[in-house]
């Protein structure tokens, strides 16, 4: 997405740290994931 | 290139959080939170001694090393300059959520109810945390400037927002996207492709490119900027063109964020409906979910239905650009035909699948019983969560058998009788016989005591659903603080000239029909 990027990040864009909106969405399933396992596992 | 500051600041926010739970622990908070909880009783209490000491110490820990240790340019480096960042829109995120919006009730309620409304100005305009988080967000970007030490971590928003949305999967019952999906189909198939076609109509009627009417469509008709960046190769849109109608898309969703809610207040919406017209009206996911929440922010309800709609219309996307791709070639005889399925595989939104799949393994039983309806469900068992000591006494099954006679409907008459048989409800279609008849006032007060119990017997609260409730409502008040602090002014003045016209008439057509949409055929409840 170089439209939203901006000189001040060399890497990423000006919406995410990620270079691509693909390697976000595979973070936040991640993190989803962890979490609820933390969940499944202490509640 | 060295991203880490060395910087006290993330040691100082962790250092607040600590105070903030040292100063709730102890007792020292009491009076100021007594006087934010007014006559009732302050919401956040448990919150108050708990998040800002995980989160303190963490902060505290992580910001003793950014400003002493020596840093050097790794992944590593890049990644953990983030954290300051976050924190920075968690403290921001707590603060509002615990003390500046409770603050704002009390004032609002000190001058009194608003002429004929009935209501207070807070409720009127939506002035709740999340609101007022991205306002916070909005002020601090475009007046302050975000600190160098923060500018890193604000991109972490969406990250917060995409997750939360990911785990929303785990809140859904079969029965409830039973009732929502239909509807949400329709809804949204009629929407989407309504406005994709009025932007390409528009479009050529007032001569724009055919790449930029594209991507507008997809923009305008979708889900905002996933659609815009996932239909770009396909309509060959050059990167102002995808940028204006980005532009566009963020221009007419935060104005949407802020004015749905008070429509919504105005007109008495319910839940349900509101979350409908949101999950229609809107246009870009991290808004929708803004005005959702805004419009209810101590449940997640409204939420929950509009993001099924918002969902819904993601999974739309794949004929959308099937669609645009043969209507661009079509147009340009010159253009280079793209491989769809290739675009649809690298640029569909991962995380909508993810969604899926967290309600997949939900449906499956392993967070709460799969017949939970918003996190409640029936279980007459004691592996299920039945205590035998909840099984009715002689004497109430007495009193109820003495009034059963007053009861004519047969299906409650049925549920009634097992009832005294078994001296529990036996299953969920006998608790809503049940439920009916004490709504009906047929039997003395007394005998509707004794059938609430009975009810309450076997309605439990999936503790894990509670616990992700309160996961997601803070992952969304985190990606919603970090939103506001992108919306600049310079991203605003991106929608410009004609996408923004067109942006605006097909926004707005889609906003007040799919409102009467909603007024006229969702129910009160799901």
């Amino acid at each position: 997405m170089s439209e939203d990027e901006k000189p001040t990040f060399d890497r990423g864009s000006a919406l995410s740290i990620f270079g691509s909106d693909r390697k976000e969405d595979l973070m936040a399933l991640l993190f989803a994931l962890v979490l609820a396992f933390f969940v499944y596992i202490n509640y | 290139m060295v991203y880490t500051k060395k910087s006290p600041a993330l040691f100082i926010i962790g250092v607040i959080m600590l105070a903030i739970w040292f100063l709730a622990s102890n007792g020292m908070l009491d009076p100021y939170i007594e006087h934010l909880a007014g006559s009732k009783k302050y919401k956040y209490g448990s919150e108050l001694t708990s998040i800002p000491l995980y989160f303190g110490i963490i902060a505290a820990a992580i910001g003793l090393w950014q400003w002493f240790g020596s840093h050097k340019e790794s992944h590593w480096d890049y990644y953990s300059s983030t954290i300051a960042g976050g924190m920075f829109i968690l403290l921001i995120a707590m603060l509002v959520r615990w003390f500046i919006a409770p603050e704002i009730a009390v004032i609002s309620m000190s001058m009194g109810k608003i002429g004929d409304t009935g209501k207070y100005i807070h409720k009127l305009l939506g002035l709740n945390y999340v609101v007022l988080g991205i306002v916070t967000g909005i002020v601090i970007v475009n007046v302050f400037k975000i600190p160098d030490w923060a500018q890193n971590g604000v991109r972490l928003s969406r990250l917060g927002l995409k997750t939360g949305v990911i785990l929303l999967g785990t809140l859904y019952s079969a029965a409830e996207l039973k009732n929502l999906g239909g509807l949400s189909i329709v809804m949204i198939g009629f929407f989407v492709l309504g406005s994709v076609g009025m932007v390409l109509w528009m479009g050529a009627r007032r001569n724009i490119p055919n790449s930029m009417g594209g991507v507008l469509s997809a923009g305008m008709g979708v889900c905002g900027v996933s659609a815009t960046v996932a239909s770009a190769p396909v309509v060959q849109a050059k990167s102002v063109e995808i940028a204006y109608t980005i532009g566009t898309i963020l221009l007419w969703g935060v104005g949407c964020m802020f004015v749905f809610p008070i429509i919504g207040q105005t007109l008495g919406m319910s839940y349900v409906q509101f979350g409908a017209w949101a999950g229609t009206g809107i246009l870009n996911s991290a808004q929708v979910a803004g005005a959702a929440l805004a419009y209810q922010p101590d449940g997640i309800e409204t939420l929950k239905v509009a993001e099924i709609f918002n969902i819904t219309r993601v999974l739309v996307l794949p004929i959308i650009v099937l669609w645009l791709a043969m209507w661009y070639v079509k147009r340009e005889e010159h253009a280079t035909s793209v491989n769809v399925g290739e675009v649809i595989f690298a640029k569909f939104p991962l995380f909508v699948l993810g969604f899926i799949l967290l309600f997949a393994l939900s449906t499956t039983g392993i967070f709460a019983p799969a017949n939970h309806y918003k996190g409640k469900y029936f279980g007459n068992t004691v592996e299920q969560g039945f205590k035998e000591s909840k099984l009715l006494k002689d004497e109430q099954i007495a009193l109820l058998q003495s009034e059963a006679d007053k009861v004519q409907r047969v299906d409650r008459k049925a549920a009634l009788q097992r009832l005294l048989e078994n001296r529990k409800i036996m299953s969920i279609d006998d608790d809503t016989a049940i439920r009916g008849l004490i709504n009906a006032k047929v039997m003395s007060k007394k005998a509707n005591k004794i059938m609430k119990k009975a009810h309450k017997a076997v309605r439990h609260t999936a503790k894990k659903i509670k616990a992700f409730r309160k996961w997601i409502t803070w992952l969304f008040a985190f990606g919603l603080v970090g939103l506001g602090m992108q919306i600049t002014i310079g991203s605003m003045k991106q929608a410009g000239g004609q996408p923004a016209v067109i942006g605006g008439v097909v926004g707005l057509t889609k906003a007040v029909l799919s409102l009467v949409v909603v007024l006229m055929l969702v129910s009160e409840t799901i």
